[in-house]
């Protein structure tokens, strides 16, 4: 195995940020330099230095899982950072204050300026939550159009869909890159948000008799986004990966069983295995998308 | 730890265990950077504590995310650069707390192994 390959696996494995991955793979390069260095002038070949220096070193899963773990645990403020609009949106519905668009456009513009906020200073893990709501203006501006005159709203649907999708692919291929759980982090409300909205108004239009079931549903909506908060919270304090894993599959499926059984009558099952579908996509897309890329980079590296 | 339940570890445990005390007691005395504390480990202890290299930086970032050593970046003459890792107050601390740890252990393995010798 050549260094650069070697090193690759590791930092692959670790998944660290920005900020974070340049440091910790100088500090090992220049770790197998000074022990390469050393073994040659023993009398090794450049080879056989770098083989025997990789052997000492370590397993490569070992050494990225370790990494990852000495990185992984959010400090408290990064807890609170990264739960609070899953917290935002649940006091929203628990308080009934969804329907003042006072409330609605301070939430909205807290989950702007902190989705660009985190964006620009290295997206640090609090940031995926965020920019998951994100996706709520982008799909409520596709809804808008719906409602304009007809033949209009087919013309700017025909540009917008098209639009909207490269973008959210975009976001989805740069989160991937660095981790795939991040993507699921930031895609675990979709199927939730989805559920809702077939519950409130299952033949997809918004009209009177959908506020009406909005304002008898409000406090599970509230409930649902409070336990996706305290799932991210716990997240973000847990440093083991397969945990982290395991905790939003049980917390995901959870929660679109808490949306299905208090719509019952609402949600007829094929919407329910519909919606099971949706969530095992929001949880294999982003593995299967980072093994293509890799298997990408590699090709072309 | 008067009380304290223990089982039987391997010397791969012990080593783990212990591997904070290690690396904050060699940086103690000097700041070292990541060979320099395998080479160090090694010749301290005549070959005893011989690991994956790879899995020292790990231990190390898991101390300095706890505050307890600090790493800084430094240039040498021939343009390579090296991390050096200095001890923190928090870490002085720390090791106090786990020499006196290891102090009390000693003396009470003594006091099973050699029956008759009183603990210095």
């Amino acid at each position: 195995m050549e260094l650069t390959q070697y090193l690759e696996r590791i930092r692959g494995g670790a998944k660290l940020g920005p900020s974070e991955e340049k440091g910790v793979m100088s500090e090992l390069k220049a770790h197998i330099e000074d022990r390469v260095e050393e073994l040659t002038g023993a009398g090794l070949s450049e080879q056989e230095a770098l083989e025997t220096c990789m052997g000492q070193m370590g397993n490569t899963k070992l050494i990225a899982r370790q990494i990852y773990e000495a990185y992984s645990q959010g400090s408290w403020k990064q807890v609170l950072l990264a739960s609070m609009p899953h917290l935002l949106f649940g006091l929203l519905f628990v308080l009934n204050w969804w329907h003042y668009p006072g409330w609605l456009s301070i939430v909205l513009v807290l989950i702007l300026a902190a989705t660009a906020y985190g964006w620009t200073r290295g997206k640090p893990t609090w940031l995926f939550p965020w920019l998951g709501y994100t996706l709520l203006p982008v799909l409520a501006a596709g809804i808008f159009l719906l409602y304009t005159p007809t033949g209009w709203s087919w013309l700017a649907l025909a540009f917008y869909i098209p639009l909207a999708l490269w973008w959210l692919f975009h976001i989805i291929v740069q989160t991937t890159r660095r981790d795939w759980l991040l993507s699921t982090l930031m895609l675990l409300p979709v199927p939730i948000i989805t559920g809702w909205f077939l519950a409130i108004s299952p033949s997809g239009k918004i009209n009177e008799y959908s506020i009406q079931r909005l304002y008898y549903f409000a406090p599970w909506i509230g409930l649902s986004f409070l336990i996706l908060a305290a799932t991210i919270a716990t997240f973000i304090r847990l440093r083991q990966r397969w945990l982290r894993v395991g905790l939003l599959a049980v917390s995901g499926l959870l929660t679109l069983t808490l949306v299905v059984y208090h719509s019952t009558g609402r949600l007829a099952t094929p919407t329910f295995l519909g919606l099971m579908l949706v969530m095992w996509g929001v949880f294999l897309a982003p593995p299967l998308l980072e093994r293509y890329l890799g298997r990408n980079r590699r090709t072309t590296a | 730890m008067p009380g304290e339940v223990i089982t039987v570890v391997s010397k791969h445990d012990l080593i783990k265990g212990s591997s904070s005390s290690l690396l904050l007691s060699l940086l103690e005395r000097q700041p070292m950077y990541g060979y320099q504390i395998v080479k160090e480990l090694e010749t301290r202890s005549q070959g005893y504590f011989k690991f994956k290299e790879g899995t020292l930086y790990p231990a190390l970032h898991r101390l300095e995310n706890a505050g307890l050593i600090t790493g800084t970046w430094e240039m040498l003459p021939n343009g390579r650069q090296r991390r050096y890792y200095h001890i923190t107050a928090k870490g002085q601390a720390q090791l106090s707390k786990e020499k006196l740890q290891w102090q009390d252990f000693l003396a009470a393995v003594k006091m099973i192994l050699e029956p008759g010798v009183e603990p210095a």
